[in-house]
């Protein structure tokens, strides 16, 4: 059988970092090929490739043989290359038929023409084995009926290639596996599937063949009977670690400091671990894995609606970023741009929020008894790279912007410190000095929790490591432990209680 | 860098750029006025000119508060015109209900306030539709209860608030009580602004609302308080205005406009996070200028509406621009 669609060589750099490096792939009508890789491995840059969304530095997308370069989705979608994204992309206040016609609404005499609309949606969706009324609002409908009608936009066009990029994420078992049926029916027509999931139960039961992707590379390609879970974990992880984490503490953590006993909300479930004093612990796990709706948990952002905390033994209410910070969490939140600064307001002024934020509403702007001299020696501290703190925090580097917002709950002195994706996006040297202050903070007695999808600083800095899946504490690993360990229980593997029912 | 003494405040060096800009102008047109009446350089007259214009510099103060928190207040008009029509009615005539009545007027400013604030912060409906609403509400309410034509007097004593002006000061010779008001008040607004954890904070939710609330600082309270002290501007503006301008169903028409292009103008940036009671001051007494020169040159009224909508565009236009080359 031949390949409808094939991917040559295919190159892509984003300033400079290689984000796909010679990459062959290709997928076969009626197949579904299944690609695996760690967060950041290049899954999501090669199907953008694929969809017109980026055009390569390097290598040829050939459809039926032949070459084509798409410049806009559009073109792609045209082709017949249809991409159903993780996040959803209805309109919600549109009716599922004109959510499927987007873009493409039939016409006569120039006037939409509904009824034909109506009739096509309907047999599309019965096409797909579903009863969805054609005019019923997409915000009425169920995750689960959503994604149908997102696949059946990408069926509209006769779609040869269909690209589905974490289908199951948002899902429940039994809407897993209705969907995997449907998988199973669209390859039974002819349609070529690429299917990107990080659940191995579904990748076994479905796949034909397996590509796993690791630092924008093809680490192989092979057929379902040739393939373990264990071969696709191996080849997943496996970096060499980097030099620069600081050296643990040579003393034994102390008492515990935060505890979370039975902890849950709409996301999480049974959340149960001790944080002592000096030590740090990373929560690792996939993007679906909810690590950090933990992490918004133990800071009040998106509160625990069951179980207990304690700080320092005493039970503490963590119903508002406010309330946690009162009770001694700092936070240093994921998305530095959105969550982190406040662009406009100088470095010192950044640095001074929380206590401003905590301090009487008419007391003086230095965030009651501090001085200005003890904020610049904190920011000073920080090695905060300015040419004066007075300056908009925005003409920073990320990195020294990072390093503010570490200042801001210096001064505040909380007793846990919970760190979210904290060296994202900035320079190896920030990074080192940010795992320093880390190592620092939890030799003074303060107990860290740092959530990363970075897997490698995971390994380096963590005391003790939490893997979570799917809202829960899937097990806990100790220093140093292999990658291929935290992947297996990243991977739900370890706790393989579904996947005797998916495989079934 | 850490021997840097306690005066220079970080604010001052955000805000002077809007600042120079807004005092430049005012200079400008000022020297203008001067040129065709050269009795405004008079000490007398100046203070005149500082008692009309202190009703829209105080709006602006209070508008200004809401601006930085990343809204604006349309109701301001609307609740200085309600401030006249019951100052009126409630006082009837009489002396001594003058004080009783006032603090009236102030509590129906805090529940305006409160109520625009509660709107927007946990409802959230966009400030500039909620506080339309309060607008078009507080006003038909007003006009409802003084039928339409206002009844009742205001007593000496009342309109010697915004009036009465003070003789054989020294340095000064006249001071109208009015400046002293319009003194105090800005001095008042520059303090909590620049110089508590408030207007920081105020700053702060102004600039990203998120990161405000990922630090600590109770975002909702914080955007109803803005909206509070800016209705409570409103208040004062309203017994100044009532003063010198007698009772008037159109009293507050069109100043809550005016107020936005004073802040504007004083380099205020819209939607939140940069701004200072120095520019809304000097960003009001140079739209106040503008107006007296239209008067001196014998425009028509109602050219001066265009013209301040003109002037409107074109400041948010020049902050646009002046921003875009520095980030």
């Amino acid at each position: 059988m031949t390949a409808v669609l094939e991917m040559r060589g295919i190159g892509k750099a984003f300033n400079a970092v290689a984000a796909l490096d010679a990459v062959d792939f290709d997928c076969r009508a009626g197949e579904v090929h299944v690609i695996c890789g760690e967060n950041g491995a290049g899954k999501s840059t090669l199907m953008k490739v694929l969809g017109g969304s980026y055009r390569p530095d390097a290598g040829e997308v050939l459809l039926d043989g032949k070459s084509v370069r798409f410049l806009h989705p559009r073109e792609a979608r045209a082709a017949g290359i249809s991409i159903v994204h993780q996040e959803l992309s209805l309109l919600p206040f549109r009716t599922v038929a004109e959510n499927i016609f987007t873009g493409m609404e039939p016409t006569r005499w120039g006037l939409l023409d509904r009824p034909r609309m109506q009739d096509r949606a309907r047999a599309l969706l019965q096409r797909l084995g579903s009863a969805i009324r054609p005019d019923a609002l997409v915000a009425d409908l169920s995750i689960a009926e959503q994604q149908l009608v997102e696949i059946a936009k990408a069926m509209l066009v006769d779609a040869k290639v269909l690209v589905m990029d974490e289908p199951t994420a948002a899902l429940d078992d039994r809407d897993a596996r209705s969907l995997l049926d449907l998988v199973l029916r669209m390859k039974a027509e002819g349609v070529a599937i690429i299917y990107i999931s990080h659940r191995m139960p579904e990748v076994m039961a479905i796949a034909d063949r397996v590509t796993v992707l690791k630092d924008g590379r093809r680490v192989w390609t092979r057929d379902r009977a040739d393939v373990t879970v264990n071969a696709i974990v191996t080849a997943m992880v496996g970096r060499e670690l980097q030099d620069f984490y600081p050296a643990r503490s040579p003393t034994a953590p102390g008492s515990p400091v935060l505890e979370v006993r039975g902890g849950g909300n709409a996301q999480l479930r049974d959340i149960d671990f001790v944080a002592r004093a000096g030590e740090i612990v990373g929560v690792a796990g996939l993007e679906d894995s909810r690590k950090s709706v933990l992490a918004q948990a133990l800071f009040g952002d998106a509160p625990f609606t069951a179980g207990q905390v304690r700080i320092d033994g005493q039970p503490a209410r963590l119903r508002s970023p406010r309330e946690a910070a009162a009770v001694g969490i700092g936070y240093l939140p994921g998305d530095r741009k959105r969550e982190g600064i406040a662009p406009r307001q100088s470095v010192r002024d950044n640095a001074l929020l929380t206590l401003q934020a905590m301090a009487p509403v008419l007391s003086s702007p230095q965030g009651g008894a501090r001085s200005r001299p003890e904020v610049d020696q904190s920011l000073n501290d920080m090695d905060v790279r300015a040419g004066d703190f007075g300056q908009e925090i925005a003409t920073l580097s990320g990195g020294n912007q990072q390093k503010a917002i570490i200042a801001r709950w210096l001064m505040q002195e909380p007793r846990v410190f919970v760190f979210v994706e904290p060296t994202r996006g900035i320079d190896v040297a920030a990074k080192a000095a940010i795992y320093e202050t880390m190592r620092a903070l939890a030799n003074s007695g303060r107990a860290i929790v740092m959530v990363s999808s970075d897997l490698p600083e995971i390994i380096g800095v963590s005391d003790r490591i939490l893997v979570m899946h799917q809202g829960r504490i899937a097990g806990e690993l100790p220093a140093g432990a292999e990658e291929g360990a935290v992947m297996r229980l990243a991977l739900g593997v370890a706790a393989a209680t579904v996947a005797g029912e998916m495989a079934s | 860098m850490t021997a840097i003494p306690d005066t220079v405040r970080p604010s001052r060096r955000v805000s002077i750029r809007g600042l120079n800009f807004a005092l430049l102008i005012f200079v400008v047109l000022y020297a203008m006025i001067a040129v065709l009446q050269p009795n405004y350089l008079e000490a007398g007259l100046f203070m005149n000119f500082l008692r009309r214009a202190a009703p829209l510099v105080i709006l602006a103060c209070g508008q200004l508060y809401v601006i930085l928190s990343g809204g604006f207040d349309l109701s301001m008009g609307a609740v200085v015109t309600l401030v006249v029509l019951a100052a009126s009615m409630l006082i009837g005539g009489d002396p001594a209900m003058t004080w009783p009545v006032i603090v009236a007027l102030y509590a129906m400013g805090l529940a305006v306030g409160l109520a625009n604030g509660a709107i927007v912060a946990f409802l959230k409906v966009p400030s500039i539709i909620a506080t339309l609403g309060t607008m078009l509400l507080v006003n038909g309410l007003a006009l409802a209860w003084s039928g339409g034509a206002p009844r009742g007097d205001l007593p000496d004593n009342f309109r010697n608030l915004g009036r009465l002006v003070l003789r054989d000061v020294p340095l000064v010779g006249t001071l109208p009580v009015a400046v002293i008001i319009l003194v105090g008040a800005t001095l008042l607004a520059g303090w909590g602004l620049h110089r508590t954890a408030y207007g920081k904070r105020l700053l702060a939710v102004g600039d990203n609302p998120r990161a405000a609330e990922l630090a600590g600082v109770p975002v909702k309270p914080t955007r109803i308080s803005a909206f509070v002290v800016s209705a409570l501007a409103a208040v004062t503006a309203g017994i100044l205005i009532g003063g010198f301008s007698g009772v008037s169903v159109n009293a507050g028409r069109g100043l809550e406009l005016q107020a936005i292009a004073a802040c504007v103008i004083g380099g205020a940036q819209l939607l939140g996070g940069r701004g200072s009671v120095a520019g809304a001051l000097f960003g009001s007494l140079s739209l106040f200028a503008l107006f007296t020169l239209l008067n001196l040159l014998g425009l028509p009224q109602a050219l001066r509406d265009s013209l301040q909508g003109v002037i409107l565009i074109a400041a948010v236009g020049a902050s646009v621009l002046r921003h875009r080359r520095s980030t």
